[in-house]
């Protein structure tokens, strides 16, 4: 739409001109190509604080004590300074504008921890509708706990995980949500996905998907959850016919395993040994068998088939447990199986995986893929965009780049696909990031594929630390004239005062200002320097 | 009732919707009534006025004429798309990839099933197969 690179040019082109339909936002985008942060200032005095994220509608950056005890909001605000000179651009700042409150006002500090817990630093959801905010506390985790009352072994146990629903707007905190003796995978929101008003949260430990809902009144109420059981009255009616389930002793009945979930659901789990296999795990088999019937109309071949792909990986199937779960929309689910072993070990890319997409309401097994299937990675490329289903009052949260709306990381991702040596391999590797984690990508625009071209090895949308790199990181424009906007860079030319040796770095980019924090560590204990990256 | 425009000159009236009695006891045909009432008079005001205005009458009086002639469903003239059965256009509640994915899995059930070979003898003869046991 716009002829010109020059911002006044555009602004006034904007004025006469309409752009195409169904293009409105994508044009008032461009505008960032203009505004970039391309001021720093290095090495901020701040509070030692770890500072997690900008909440997603940009209102709040959340911040932890150094000790994970303490939760601390700041409100992003912005420089102002007057200058009475004529040339103000050829100034240097004043010193107060050097400080980290010159950018950030605190809005209030709320201590979530107590005594022996910890606030998960890498955990936090956010609700732009109501602005709650959701954190995780817990206890330092048992490696050897012994795996009773249903727990799947190997797993470690954490004696008491708390979720607790905050408004972020004043600190208050409305409701909790309490754990014990669980294990949630919840750094970078890996075990918990929020999608809309709705909280799944997956309890490894006890193979069980609890699904919330987050209430404007503030409440976390339970839906259901999706383990042993799939319809709520399940355990009503499998218990009411205590016959079906082969108790060698009757008077033993009122020995099953207790709750483990304060607040909500009084189930209790069956004990899989002795009884036969229920809820999810066989709507599942179920599937597999219905499915590998349907392939064979003549009897004979069909009992040979169902021996040979489901009777012989029979007990395989048996000890399939949910690694990984995120919504599709508001009824279906996608579930990642695998082995405990896979969950476990680092590189789980060695053991097999599948993939489930799961109907909550009619509680049926919709489709099951392996990780190497290529329909589901057909769909994978051709539909990225609603594997990370976002919340529909999330707008900006749909101009995230992908390769199924952006024809750049469309391009980088066939480069990869041409250059990979065996095509199950990549198809693993693609399929290895499903389901995604919920909010682990930033939506500011400088990640915007269609604008600016970058090193993804050094800097990306996703939220993780990366090795840090002494040389500056190039923002560069994707349309022509090509050039160079702006760098990030992560020290001064001349190095760090002190001669430390920086070796990973986080960035935090506000999700619409041209501002951005990054951080530089030696080590986690280590205090980190903070450059603030802005437009001046 | 014949076409629309009664015996005025077209290239071919079946190219135009062929009316009917309406049905005023069906929801769904007074819709339809009021959507196709609301087009014919936007695209064919001139013609209307001028016809009705021979016998007299007010524009309102010339829309309550046309609802009782509105075709009572539609009759498309070709065979290219078809209308919704009730036509009633509603939308599937599910995104596009869970549209695929329903689609997909309706597929496998529904694809030919594979037949039997000639010779239900193993391509192996050396190897028998198994015994079914009683776990299975």
């Amino acid at each position: 739409m716009f002829r010109s690179n020059n911002i006044v040019a555009r602004i006034f082109q904007r004025q006469i001109c309409t752009p195409a339909p169904g293009t409105s936002v994508h044009c008032a985008r461009r505008f960032y190509e203009n505004l970039v942060p391309s001021f720093t200032i290095y090495d901020v005095e701040c509070p030692d604080h770890s500072f997690r994220k900008f909440t997603d509608d940009g209102q709040y950056l959340i911040s932890f004590s150094r000790n994970n005890q303490d939760l601390i909001v700041y409100r992003p605000t912005w420089l102002s300074f007057s200058c009475k000179e004529e040339d103000c651009d050829s100034h240097d700042l004043p010193s107060k504008a050097r400080r980290f409150e010159s950018f950030f006002t605190q809005l209030y500090s709320v201590s979530l921890a107590s005594c022996n817990e910890l606030i998960c630093k890498d955990f936090f959801l956010y609700m732009d509708s109501n602005q709650y905010g959701i954190f995780a506390t817990s206890t330092v985790p048992s490696q050897d706990a012994p795996a009773t009352g249903g727990a799947i072994p190997g797993f470690p146990s954490i004696e008491k995980m708390t979720f607790h629903l905050l408004r972020l707007e004043d600190g208050v905190i409305l409701d909790e949500k309490v754990f014990h003796n669980d294990f949630v995978n919840l750094p970078h929101n890996m075990g918990v996905f929020l999608y809309d008003d709705l909280l799944a949260i997956v309890s490894l430990r006890y193979q069980t998907v609890h699904i919330l809902q987050i209430r404007d009144s503030g409440n976390l109420v339970d839906v259901r959850a999706i383990g042993a059981y799939c319809h709520e009255d399940d355990e009503l009616f499998l218990n009411s016919n205590a016959q079906c389930m082969a108790f060698p002793d009757k008077s033993k009945m009122h020995q099953l395993p207790q709750n483990h979930v304060q607040n909500g659901l009084h189930h209790s789990q069956p004990n899989l040994e002795e009884s036969f296999l229920s809820g999810i795990k066989q709507r599942l088999l179920s599937f597999i068998f219905h499915r590998i019937w349907n392939e064979e109309k003549d009897r004979t071949l069909r009992v040979q088939c169902l021996k040979k792909k489901f009777y012989f990986h029979f007990q395989d199937y048996v000890d399939l447990i949910i690694w990984k779960v995120q919504f599709l929309d508001r009824h279906h689910l996608l579930i990642k199986f695998g082995s405990v072993e896979g969950v476990v070990s680092r590189n789980a890319d060695q053991h097999p995986a599948f993939f489930a997409v799961y109907n909550m309401e009619t509680t049926e097994i919709v489709a099951f893929y392996q990780n190497s299937a290529e329909d589901l990675y057909h769909l994978f490329e051709q539909y990225c965009d609603h594997f990370h289903s976002t919340s529909r009052n999330s707008l900006y949260m749909n101009f995230i780049s992908s390769h199924s709306n952006n024809i750049h990381a469309l391009e980088q991702l066939r480069s990869i696909k041409n250059k990979a040596t065996s095509s199950s391999q990549f198809v693993k590797k693609m399929l290895g990031s499903l389901p995604f984690s919920c909010q682990s990508q930033s939506p500011s625009p400088y990640f915007d594929q269609s604008l600016f071209r970058f090193d993804e090895k050094l800097i990306s949308a996703t939220d993780r630390h990366r090795p840090s790199t002494d040389h500056p990181i190039k923002f560069i424009l994707r349309r022509p004239p090509c050039s160079l906007k702006f760098k990030i860079k992560l020290g001064p030319e001349a190095g760090s005062a002190d001669g430390r040796t920086k070796k990973i770095s986080s960035f935090l980019f506000h999700p619409f200002l041209p501002l951005a924090l990054s951080f530089q560590y030696t080590s986690f204990s280590q205090p980190s320097v903070v450059n603030i990256h802005f437009r001046r | 009732m014949g076409s629309l425009f009664g015996d005025w000159p077209s290239f071919d009236p079946h190219n135009f919707s062929q009316l009917q009695p309406s049905d005023p006891s069906s929801p769904s045909s007074c819709r339809v009534q009021a959507v196709i009432l609301l087009d014919t008079v936007l695209l064919n005001q001139a013609r209307f006025k001028c016809m009705f205005r021979k016998i007299g009458l007010t524009s309102l009086m010339y829309i309550l004429i046309l609802l009782r002639m509105t075709p009572a469903t539609y009759h498309p003239t070709h065979s290219r798309t078809l209308p919704p059965p009730d036509q009633v256009i509603t939308t599937d509640a599910k995104n596009i990839l869970l549209r695929h994915i329903y689609q997909r899995a309706e597929e496998k059930d529904l694809r030919p099933k594979r037949a039997a070979p000639e010779h239900l003898v193993p391509e192996h003869g050396c190897k028998q197969p198994r015994a079914s046991s009683s776990s299975c």
